[in-house]
C-alpha cells in the first residue's frame, strides 16, 4: 500500500464532510469504548493486569534481539524453517519464492497487518499467485480495493447494500441480502470451495512464543484456522516485535489483547502452531515457515526512545479511545496503521518528513495511552518526533519546519526569561488582537490564528493583565473583602 | 498564616485575567495568603509542544528559579502543572541536577482543587450556585494529574447546586494548544460535540478547571449558543462569573 499521509488534511476533511461515516464512527466509538470497559473489568483488577502488560512488553523491547534467536532455536527445534527479512522487498521475494517452488496458484490469507505493510499481495499477483483474503472485512477491502478503515475491522465502514452488491459479483451470491446470516453464508461458500484445494495458506502472527517455538493467532470466524490447517505449506509472516518470553506472557497478552480489541474474554478461535505436522499426528501442515520482517524495525529498536512504539501488540484499543480518530475515521492516517498507533508507528517507519501530519494532529488528551495495555505512552512519543522533526535530527529524517518557526520561538525564550520584556511582548500582542475586538468579543483575526477563528470567538483581551493587576491585589489584601 | 504562591497560566496572565483574581479571592476566603511572584511568565508548554526543546528549557529553568523558594504552589491549569510534574524531567533529561530541581519542585505544586480538598482539608469553601452545574474533566487535570473527584466534591459542596451528569465527560473537547488553529475543522466537531453534550445535559451551567479548555468551550459557545455558559472552577467557587447562567 503507497502511503498517502501527506494528504492527512485533505482526507479529514473529506470524512468530516461525510455525515454517514461521522454517525458511525460516533456509533463505534461509543460502543467500542464501552465493549473493551465491559471486558477489561473481567479482571480482578484491571489496572494490575495493564501494568502486567506493560511489563511484558517491556521486557521485550529490552531483550528483543536475543527473544528472536531463542525463538528462531525453539521453532528450528520443532521442525518450522525461521526465514529472515530485512525489508519488503525480501520479505516479498521470500515468499514468492516459496509459492513458486511449490507451483502453486492461489493462496489463502489470513488477515495480516504487516502483509499489508510489505505490499505482499501486489506481489504475488504480480508473479501470477492470485492471493484470496479470508478474513470477511479483508476480502471485502480486497475486492472493493479500499485501505482498511480500522486495523481490526477493515470494513466496518461499509454499508451493507454495498457488501450485498459485492457478494453477488464475487461470491457467487443469487440474490441481494442485508441479511448478516445470508451474507456469511455466502462468503463461507466461496471460501470453502478455496480452502478444500488449496496448496499454501499465508497468515500473520499475533505471537511468537520464544521459550517454546510456538505461533499464537487470535480470530473469530475460523479462517486463520482453515488457511493454517487446509494446505500442504503454512507461512506465517510476522514482523520482528511479535515476540513474547514465555507462554505465561503470550497468555496475558492474550487476555489482554481480546479484551482490549472487542471486550472479549477470548475470541473464538486461538490457535498455536509448534512446528508442522509431526509422524503419527493426524492433520497439520507438512512444512512450516515463518518469515520475521525487520523493515525499518531494527533501526527503531537502536533508538532508545522509538523503541518504546514497538512495544505494541496491534490490539487496537487506542482507535475508539481516540477524540480525533472518533472524528475522522481510518483512512486519513493515509497507511496501514490508523489511529493513535499510526500515529505513533507511521513517522517511525515511514520517516518524520513524509508523516508530519500524524505526529501534530493530536491534543495530547492521553486518552490512548489510558487504554493502552502494552504500556505505550503515545502522547510521550508524539513530542519526541515534534522535537525531532523540529531540531532537525537525522536520525528519524526530520527537519524541515515551516520557515521562521524557530526564530519565533528563540524570539519567545529571550522574553520568557525577563518578566518584564513578557509583558511588553503581552502588551504588543494585545494591541494586534484587539483591534478586531467588538463588544468585548473577537470574532476574526487575519493571519495566524484565521484556524481558531474559524468557528470560535476570543475574548477581548482585558486592558490589564493579572501581572499587571498584581500590586494593586496586593493592597486589597489590607482590607478586608 | 499559611502562604501559597500561585502560579498563573500564561493564558490566564493574558486573556483570563479575572481568574487569577478569583483564585486569589478564594484563597484569601479560605484563610490562606496568596503570594504572587510578579517575575513569571510561562511554563514553556507552548515550545514543548512545537517541539522547540532548547527554548523551552529556558522557559523551565526560568519558572523553576521564581518558584523554588516557595514551600507550597498552587496553580489553575492541569496542562501547566503537567508541564512541569511530567515534561520537566524529559526536557533535563542529560542535566540530573536541573532534574533534580524539577522534581523536587513538581512535588510542591498542587492543582487548585486538589489543594483546597487534599491540602486544605475542606470541601465546602461557601460557594453557592442556584442550578445544575455540569463539569468538564479536563485532559491533563482528569489523565494527567488524575484530579475528577476533588473538583467535583467542591461543586457538590455548593450550596443550591446541583451536579448533573455530563455525558463522554471525558472526552477531549478539542483544545490541544496549536491543534486548535492548525486543524481547525477536527477542533470544530470536537468543541461541538462537547457543546452538544453540555446543552442535552440540562445543566444552566459547565464548569472545568483549564483555563485552554475554557478558552476553546467558552469561544464556541460565544459564537453558537451565547446563551450558556462556562467559567472556571475558581470563578465558581468564588461566587463570580456566573451571573445570568440561570
Amino acid at each position: 500500500m503507497r502511503p498517502a499521509t501527506k494528504a492527512f488534511k485533505a482526507a479529514a476533511d473529506r470524512e468530516l464532510d461525510d455525515l454517514a461515516s461521522r454517525a458511525l464512527l460516533s456509533l463505534f466509538l461509543q460502543y467500542g469504548s464501552a465493549m473493551r470497559e465491559r471486558g477489561m473489568g473481567t479482571f480482578p483488577d484491571p489496572a494490575a493486569a495493564l501494568e502486567l502488560g506493560a511489563a511484558i512488553r517491556g521486557e521485550v523491547i529490552a531483550r528483543l534481539p536475543e527473544l528472536l534467536e531463542e525463538f528462531e532455536r525453539n521453532a528450528t527445534a520443532r521442525g518450522a524453517r525461521v526465514l529472515w527479512a530485512r525489508n519488503a522487498e525480501e520479505a516479498c521475494a521470500l515468499v514468492v519464492e516459496l509459492a513458486r517452488e511449490r507451483g502453486i496458484r492461489y493462496v489463502t490469507k489470513g488477515k495480516s497487518m504487516v502483509n499489508d505493510e510489505l505490499g505482499l499481495n501486489e506481489a504475488l499477483e504480480k508473479s501470477g499467485v492470485e492471493p484470496i483474503e479470508t478474513d470477511l472485512g479483508e476480502f471485502i477491502v480486497q475486492q472493493l480495493k479500499r485501505p482498511p478503515f480500522h486495523i481490526v475491522g477493515p470494513a466496518i465502514n461499509i454499508p451493507v447494500e454495498e457488501i450485498s452488491d459485492l457478494f453477488m459479483e464475487k461470491a457467487g451470491m443469487k440474490a441481494p441480502s442485508t441479511d448478516p446470516v445470508e451474507l456469511g453464508y455466502a462468503a463461507r461458500l466461496f471460501l470453502r470451495g478455496k480452502f478444500r484445494d488449496v496448496e499454501m495458506g499465508i497468515t500473520g502472527v499475533n505471537m511468537a512464543v520464544a521459550s517454546t517455538g510456538t505461533i499464537i493467532n487470535v480470530e473469530n470466524e475460523g479462517n486463520i484456522r482453515f488457511s493454517k490447517s487446509s494446505p500442504r505449506t503454512q507461512v506465517s509472516v510476522m514482523s520482528l516485535e511479535k515476540v513474547v518470553p514465555s507462554m505465561d506472557d503470550a497468555l496475558h497478552m492474550l487476555r489482554l489483547l481480546t479484551r482490549s480489541c472487542m471486550g472479549l474474554k477470548i475470541t473464538s478461535y486461538v490457535t498455536m502452531d509448534s512446528g508442522p505436522r509431526k509422524e503419527g499426528e493426524i492433520d497439520g501442515p507438512e512444512e512450516l515457515f515463518i518469515v520475521i520482517v525487520d523493515n525499518g524495525r531494527s533501526r527503531v529498536y537502536a533508538d532508545l526512545k522509538a523503541r518504546e512504539a514497538l512495544r505494541c501488540i496491534r490490539c487496537g484499543a487506542c482507535l475508539p479511545s481516540c477524540p480525533i480518530y472518533g472524528k475522522i475515521g481510518g483512512y486519513p492516517y493515509g497507511w496501514i496503521y490508523s489511529g493513535p498507533i499510526g500515529q505513533v508507528l507511521n513517522p517511525l517507519l515511514l520517516g518524520l518528513g513524509e508523516t508530519r501530519d500524524l505526529y501534530q494532529a493530536c491534543t495530547l488528551c492521553g486518552s490512548c495511552k489510558a487504554s493502552c495495555p502494552a504500556g505505550i505512552d503515545h502522547p510521550a512519543l508524539l513530542l519526541e518526533y515534534r522535537a525531532r522533526d523540529a531540531e532537525g535530527g537525522r536520525a528519524l529524517e526530520g527537519g524541515k519546519r515551516r520557515f521562521g518557526e524557530a526564530r519565533l520561538f528563540d524570539l519567545w525564550a529571550l522574553a520568557v526569561r525577563r518578566a518584564w520584556s513578557w509583558n511588553l511582548g503581552a502588551r504588543f500582542l494585545r494591541s494586534i488582537l484587539n483591534r478586531n475586538q467588538r463588544e468585548g468579543v473577537i470574532s476574526s483575526g487575519a493571519g495566524l490564528l484565521s484556524g481558531w477563528f474559524l468557528c470560535r470567538d476570543l475574548p477581548a483581551l482585558p486592558r490589564r493583565s493579572f501581572h499587571e493587576l498584581a500590586r494593586e491585589l496586593e493592597r486589597e489584601e489590607a482590607r478586608p473583602e | 498564616m499559611r502562604e501559597v504562591s500561585l502560579l498563573i497560566p500564561c493564558l490566564v496572565d493574558l486573556l483570563l485575567p479575572e481568574i487569577g483574581v478569583h483564585t486569589l479571592r478564594l484563597l484569601r476566603r479560605l484563610g490562606v495568603r496568596p503570594v504572587y511572584h510578579r517575575e513569571q511568565t510561562c511554563c514553556g508548554q507552548p515550545a514543548i509542544n512545537a517541539g522547540y526543546r532548547k527554548q523551552a528549557r529556558k522557559a523551565a529553568r526560568h519558572l523553576i528559579e521564581v518558584f523554588e523558594g516557595d514551600r507550597e504552589i498552587v496553580s489553575i491549569s492541569g496542562s501547566c502543572i503537567s508541564t512541569v510534574k511530567h515534561r520537566y524531567p524529559e526536557l533535563f533529561e542529560g542535566d540530573p541536577s536541573w532534574r533534580a530541581r524539577a522534581e523536587e519542585l513538581a512535588s510542591r505544586l498542587f492543582e487548585l482543587t486538589e489543594y483546597i480538598v487534599e491540602v486544605l482539608g475542606t470541601e465546602d469553601v461557601g460557594a453557592a450556585f442556584e442550578g445544575k452545574v455540569a463539569y468538564h474533566e479536563s485532559c491533563h487535570v482528569l489523565r494527567a494529574l488524575g484530579i475528577s473527584e476533588q473538583p467535583k466534591k467542591l461543586i457538590r459542596s455548593a450550596r443550591g447546586t446541583e451536579l448533573v451528569e455530563l455525558k463522554q465527560a471525558d472526552l477531549c473537547c478539542g483544545f490541544g494548544g496549536e491543534f486548535a488553529n492548525s486543524f481547525p475543522r477536527i477542533s470544530e466537531a470536537m468543541v461541538k460535540e462537547k457543546q452538544d453534550r453540555y446543552l442535552e445535559s440540562g445543566a444552566d451551567l459547565l464548569v472545568l478547571s483549564e483555563p485552554g479548555c475554557l478558552l476553546n468551550i467558552g469561544g464556541y459557545l460565544s459564537r453558537h449558543h451565547p446563551e450558556k455558559r462556562a467559567v472556571h472552577i475558581a470563578s465558581f467557587l468564588a461566587g463570580a462569573g456566573t451571573e445570568g447562567a440561570n
